[in-house]
């Protein structure tokens, strides 16, 4: 799995997906032709324990995380979906160069005139996010309280 | 084949056919439809079905179309005077006879909208709906009516429709940006903007971005409609930030959308675009 590789920042923690698969809400592998099928996956499986506007939440966070590994790391991933200690977890990895400053990233908003740069910034907003990266990929896990 | 003409550049003496699927489409053509009778200064009646009395009175006042003296919305089913069912004679008498209270009260002609949904109930007659489209053809003949036939395309057979598309001169149809199976954008009518209906991500936001930059073109305030979006990405919320923080300073860019999508907007940065107006929809449509 790529994530058990990965050094980056994130220690292990409780937030770190359970090893028994009974407990993963989801799991599946994503390219860029299925996040239509992601965001809908997403809302199927977040509505069997939480209300709309988690559900609405949990979609726009897996969309944003799916769309950034397949933008910028590497065009596929993995995005897992877990439930623990009443919060929801959601942990998307690719195996693309690694994001530059996963400290820094998302913590401005780009200018109104400005394309694009908001996909981490809403997840910031929405969530709480762990970031780790290495040359090997990255790993982003978000963290929405019920 | 009928020619598809969008609903602004019918004439007078146009007999429009309009299917449609999506009821805010159905909603806007008529608005569009109603307000150009009212700048002719035409007799304007609507026969609706589907939608009630009250509640067709409520969207075209919502979209700045009070119903009064000149603007009549009523029941379909008076369109046969309460006969037993629908009667393709009767229908055309009732509408020579309001053509001739229009002419009575020195209007320019008179414009009618007709929900067929009725012809679709088994109580009507098929047959009375074809010969009741081909008997009212002459009455349009001197110019001075105009109607569109509206017909929900998930109520008839493709048989009717076919038919129905080959009696009218003209078939009415919204001007599509783009449509694939979970994403439809189109302009909107009443008031002047874009329609968008489904899902939109990064993927699609380009589109988005053209039909935007159209309405900049064309109006003054740009009105996006955002009822019937059921998702939105930041790619695409910051199409729309963009295009409304490159508007010149005296105009408006009007989102009308569901609590969800205002919430991705927001979290976007709407806040920091002072010619961004967010105006959310209450309660599930």
């Amino acid at each position: 799995m790529a994530s058990a590789e990965l050094t980056g920042a994130g220690q292990p923690t409780h937030k770190d997906p359970p090893t028994r698969s009974s407990e993963i809400l989801l799991e599946q592998a994503f390219t860029e032709d299925s996040l239509y099928g992601v965001r809908a996956a997403v809302a199927a499986h977040v509505a069997t324990v939480a209300g709309k506007r988690d559900v609405d939440t949990m979609v726009l966070i897996a969309h944003e995380l799916a769309s950034n590994a397949v933008r910028h790391g590497g065009g596929t991933g993995r995005l897992r979906l877990w439930l623990a200690e009443g919060a929801l977890h959601c942990e998307v990895s690719d195996t693309g160069a690694g994001l530059k400053d996963p400290a820094l990233a998302g913590h401005t908003l780009p200018a109104p005139s400005l394309p694009g740069g908001r996909g981490l910034w809403i997840a910031r907003q929405l969530s709480e996010l762990r970031i780790a990266a290495s040359t090997a990929g990255t790993t982003v896990t978000a963290t929405v309280l019920l | 084949m009928a020619a598809t003409t969008p609903v602004d550049r019918l004439t007078p003496g146009d007999h429009a056919c309009l299917t449609f699927t999506d009821p805010e489409e159905r909603l806007d053509i008529l608005a569009a439809f109603v307000a150009a009778g009212n700048g002719r200064g035409e007799r304007i009646i609507c026969f609706t079905d589907a939608i009630g009395v009250d509640g067709l009175r409520a969207e075209l006042l919502n979209r700045g179309l009070e119903a009064g003296r000149e603007l009549t919305v009523i029941d379909s089913d008076r369109m046969w005077g309460g006969g037993s069912g629908p009667d393709a004679g009767t229908m055309v008498e009732l509408l020579a006879h309001e053509m001739a209270q229009a002419d009575r009260d020195g209007r320019a002609g008179l414009r009618i909208t007709a929900d067929m949904c009725w012809a679709a109930r088994p109580q009507a007659n098929a047959e009375q709906l074809l010969v009741f489209e081909s008997e009212v053809g002459r009455l349009f003949a001197a110019g001075r009516l105009t109607a569109i036939c509206e017909y929900d395309r998930e109520s008839f057979d493709p048989v009717t429709l076919a038919y129905a598309a080959r009696v009218h001169p003209r078939t009415v149809a919204a001007t599509v940006y783009h449509e694939d199976p979970v994403l439809r954008i189109c302009r909107q009518h009443v008031p002047p903007g874009v329609r968008v209906a489904g899902e939109l991500d990064y993927a699609r936001a380009g589109v988005l971005s053209d039909a935007l930059a159209e309405a900049v073109r064309l109006d003054h305030d740009v009105h996006l409609n955002l009822n019937n979006l059921h998702f939105i990405d930041a790619g695409a919320a910051a199409v729309i930030l963009r295009a409304a923080a490159h508007l010149p300073d005296t105009r408006r860019m009007i989102v009308i959308c569901p609590e969800p999508i205002e919430r991705t907007l927001t979290a976007a940065g709407a806040a920091a675009v002072p010619a961004l107006r967010m105006l959310v929809r209450d309660g599930e449509r």
